[in-house]
């Protein structure tokens, strides 16, 4: 330790109360944090620390895996320090490692895992292998302490998926995109129309200018049972509306954003209606049923608008935990490994492999569209 | 001083321990594993403690092969090694796999002027020149395979790694069919040992670009009356991963 660091007291931790430092790197963005969890189940971010690399991938139009995994070696060691220095704790009194395994990026996954693995041995702490999807489901539990089960909407540019929460490590995958993630139809919507990466934050700005019925795109899915979702087809008729009237003026953007996001909302709304539905039968006498929205395309005014009017009229809470924590970052990384950490559960091997591809619920069957290689989203 | 050398850049995965007062190797674990560094490198980190009979405390420094090499493999190392230095405290140093070559060939052969050569396996070549004191006599650079015949023609000292019979036109030296060059665990952890700190961080040396291009032709055309690209939109209220 150096003179500063052993100096500084673990002053921020209470009372039986475990600490556990969390790292993720599974798309563009590093980060790392510590969290407290109390024996009472109350969760505590002590230090939350996030290094975007939006600058990086900008001219792109998108996450360049190559770039991403190059940027997350230079940073990640730098950011554990800061994220141990902010909570005023120090490795030896950390209680667990917990790093993003899976899914995303294999290259950055590779980082994250490793540095989690040294760190882990060197320091004599349990390393808990972390499903990145398990960070987003939990979350919430951390924020607003809700109880199982609750539905969990992800939304964001690598997932579309629609999962019951049971319990730590209990999921039911209810719906996925059998095809492009939420986001990922955003990002292409705003490179087809030159807008900035990423595109979500464009694409809605762009809408608000715009008419929403001057384009009828595509509503996929909408009306069937099952609660998938598919949003590849929206994306070719988004490209040929464009294509059909280009050049495309100023206010062409905006109408095609604006309509865009009206088919995206619509179709939303109709297969969470349905979940909710189907949730609402199965936990009809749950005091605090609880929808989650998770991912980066929850910070979409116009689809937060439209879940909150959706649960009001299923008589359901809707829970939007903060932007911060609805993007990727380390705090949800090491929430997953405390709640993990309470459950007695087993830690992972040091020789644990990253995987690009880790369904949250092993059960669920792979659905037509995705391909030889499993699920994409 | 206790050396903990990692080498993830190739073929190979192994990890080394070095007493560098007593001038002695006290371990080497690992093997040519093709893949799988990730899963395998720490057990092999502690295959080496072991029959060391040492403890990861002991360690007072940590050296990493840096590259040139498998892009995954490099950070997988470097990964680690930079973990390690975190949580024990030690510095950590980088070492590239072409001062490795130059160092096994002065080991082997004494001192003489070397070059020394990785395939680069795109009808390119990494290349670096050293003094006969081992001391780097030019920066570690990509040379396109004519031009770095061109650049080293007449080339006095010793030509050695698995470009060097690339370079010299020999006739039936291929690029790519080489399998890349083997860092030598002890060169890696003696020069590990000399390292300066300062001036030789852990930091990936690829020498070869991401292999990324921007994606041009994707958008549709904007009319006249347009405003420029990123202007207006883009409020920060939020973002899609």
């Amino acid at each position: 330790m150096t003179a500063a660091a052993a100096n500084t007291l673990p002053h921020q931790r209470r009372e039986g109360e475990s600490l556990v430092l969390g790292i993720e790197t599974s798309c563009d963005e590093t980060a790392a944090s510590v969290v407290a969890r109390g024996p009472d189940g109350v969760g505590r971010i002590l230090s939350d620390v996030v290094l975007s690399q939006i600058a990086e991938h900008s001219a792109y139009g998108g996450v360049v895996p190559e770039i991403a995994a190059r940027a997350h070696v230079e940073a990640l060691d730098g950011l554990i320090k800061a994220a141990l220095a902010e909570a005023g704790t120090r490795l030896d009194v950390v209680d667990a490692v917990a790093a993003t395994a899976g899914p995303g990026l294999i290259g950055g996954l590779l980082v994250g895992l490793m540095t989690g693995k040294a760190i882990a041995r060197a320091a004599g702490k349990p390393l808990y292998a972390i499903n990145h999807l398990e960070g987003h489901a939990l979350t919430a539990r951390l924020t607003d302490r809700l109880a199982f089960p609750y539905l969990m909407l992800l939304v964001s540019g690598g997932h579309t998926q629609l999962v019951l929460v049971k319990g730590v490590g209990d999921y039911e995958r209810w719906g996925t995109t059998i095809d492009d993630a939420l986001g990922e139809a955003f990002d292409k919507t705003a490179k087809l129309l030159g807008l900035p990466y990423p595109g979500g934050p464009a694409v809605e700005s762009a809408a608000r200018h715009g008419d929403p019925d001057r384009f009828s795109f595509p509503r996929p899915l909408v009306g069937e049972a099952r609660l998938d979702f598919s949003f590849s087809g929206l994306k070719t008729a988004v490209r040929q509306a464009a294509q059909a009237i280009a050049p495309v003026s100023d206010q062409d953007v905006a109408d095609i954003c604006a309509s865009f996001q009206k088919a995206i909302t619509r179709t939303l709304k109709d297969r969470i209606g349905r979940g909710l539905g189907r949730y609402r039968q199965l936990a009809a006498d749950l005091p605090e049923a609880a929808l989650v929205v998770a991912g980066g395309v929850a910070a979409n005014s116009a689809i937060r608008q439209m879940l909150q009017a959706l649960c009001a009229e299923h008589g359901v809470r809707f829970v939007a935990p903060p932007i911060k924590l609805c993007t990727d970052n380390a705090a949800m990384i090491a929430w997953a490994g405390a709640e993990r950490l309470a459950l007695d559960l087993a830690a992972d091997p040091l020789s644990v492999s990253p995987r690009s591809r880790w369904p949250l619920d092993a059960q669920a069957e792979a659905v037509i569209g995705y391909g030889k290689r499993g699920a994409k989203a | 001083m206790i050396v903990l050398a990692l080498d993830t850049a190739g073929a190979a995965c192994r990890a080394a321990l070095f007493d560098a007062t007593a001038g002695r190797l006290l371990a080497v674990a690992g093997e040519e594993i093709g893949k799988g560094h990730a899963e395998h490198l720490l057990g092999f980190i502690d295959m080496a403690l072991d029959s060391a009979g040492r403890e990861l405390d002991a360690v007072d420094r940590i050296a990493v092969a840096v590259g040139p090499g498998s892009f995954t493999g490099i950070r997988v190392g470097v990964a680690a090694a930079r973990g390690f230095g975190l949580a024990l405290d030690r510095p950590v140093v980088g070492i590239s796999t072409l001062s490795t070559l130059a160092f096994s060939a002065r080991a082997n052969s004494g001192s003489q002027e070397v070059l020394a050569v990785i395939d680069g396996r795109r009808e390119d070549l990494f290349c670096q020149s050293f003094a006969a004191d081992g001391t780097p006599s030019s920066r570690p650079e990509l040379w396109p395979l004519p031009k770095a015949r061109e650049h080293f023609a007449g080339y006095r000292g010793a030509i050695i790694g698995s470009g060097a019979a690339l370079l010299a036109g020999l006739p039936d030296a291929v690029s790519g069919r080489i399998t890349p060059d083997p860092v030598d665990i002890a060169a890696l952890v003696q020069l590990g040992a000399l390292a300066d700190p300062q001036e030789a961080p852990a930091r990936p040396l690829y020498l070869r670009g991401p292999d990324a291009k921007p994606q041009e032709g994707f958008a549709v055309a904007r009319a006249q009356d347009s405003r420029a690209q990123g202007g207006e939109t883009g409020d920060g209220e939020g973002q899609t991963p």
